[in-house]
């Protein structure tokens, strides 16, 4: 081989894993953004109906959920594919990380009664800490912006406390929706006209070409 | 006063033998920019046989440049591998050396860089 074809082979065989790459934190983003908003809402809607604290530990259900889905996608795309890119490791790292940090957090918070105060608060930055850097992994600044959005909302919840403390769950949800479903849905949607896209390309070679 | 004929700006150590070969030089560049990937995956994007990647991968995993490892046995068994440390630092030693050898062959950036230097 001659150096150039050896340089050749280099920068062709990077730019086609690039181009086969998918984006980063999609299915986590649905995976544990559905459970958690509806968590909110169920908290929500039962402490206004029937005023009870216990749904304070109504969190728990959201890693029960959560966890062994992520784990099943995981595994089953990593066959589909059969490669996984450094950024969907560091994105699966970094919110394992985030979810024992919020399981963490919800734990303790409900033990020390200060639940009411402070938790939504918490969740909120962790969801919006989370997105932003899955969006800086997979450079999409929608997800970004979104993410920055679902911060800014999160500071309404220290401005609802004592007895309008139950509407946090509610911003917490609004929160979720922003900064994780939103976002997940876009990934989605980008992925799948990406690849209508790749399918719509004409090969460059004439032997690569369609048969008429 | 430096004599500017002898400033040699191309130096680079020997090619590594290992990596010169199409197939071992793919498996490599793809594993290095992934974390890590199936046997299927590897044939797919090097567009090799199997029995030619089995035994490059072999090659690879003898030096120390990749590791293999195997889940589930019989016909479902699946094997995953991953590049090294040893194998990293290897493929962009290679690469930088490609590089100065490439800017050496070509004359004209020789110039380029009598001038500058």
């Amino acid at each position: 081989m001659e150096t150039k074809e050896e340089l050749d082979i280099i920068a062709h065989t990077r730019s086609e894993i690039q181009a086969r790459r998918e984006d980063t934190g999609r299915s986590l983003f649905l995976i544990w953004g559905y459970p958690t908003a509806i968590c909110f809402l169920a908290e929500f809607a039962v402490l206004m109906l029937w005023g009870k604290d216990i749904t304070a530990w109504l969190w728990i259900v959201i890693p029960l959920i959560g966890m062994p889905l992520m784990m099943i996608h995981k595994r089953r795309d990593y066959e589909r594919t059969g490669r996984r890119t450094l950024n969907e490791s560091y994105a699966l790292q970094l919110w394992m990380f985030l979810g024992a940090a919020s399981a963490v957090s919800g734990f303790t918070l409900g033990i020390t009664d200060i639940y009411s105060q402070c938790y939504c608060t918490i969740q909120g930055l962790i969801i919006a800490t989370g997105c932003f850097v899955t969006g800086e992994l997979s450079r999409h600044r929608p997800m970004k912006l979104c993410s920055i959005v679902g911060a800014i909302i999160t500071f309404a919840c220290p401005f609802l406390q004592g007895d309008r403390w139950p509407w946090q769950l509610v911003v917490a949800a609004c929160v979720t929706i922003i900064a994780l479903i939103i976002p997940g849905h876009m990934l989605l949607r980008k992925n799948k006209h990406e690849k209508q896209e790749d399918s719509n390309t004409i090969p460059l070679w004439p032997d690569q070409w369609p048969a008429a | 006063m430096k004599n500017r004929k002898t400033v040699i700006p191309f130096r680079f150590g020997p090619i590594n033998g290992l990596l010169h070969n199409e197939l071992r030089l793919k498996v490599m560049v793809a594993l290095d920019s992934l974390e890590s990937a199936n046997f299927m995956y590897l044939c797919e994007i090097t567009e090799a046989t199997r029995g030619n990647l089995s035994i490059q991968l072999a090659t690879l995993r003898d030096a120390g440049y990749i590791e293999v490892s195997k889940s589930g046995s019989g016909p479902t068994s699946r094997s995953c591998c991953r590049i090294t440390r040893k194998g990293e630092d290897a493929l962009h030693e290679y690469e930088k050396n490609l590089r100065l050898l490439f800017e050496q062959e070509v004359p004209e950036q020789i110039n380029e860089y009598r001038k500058i230097g």
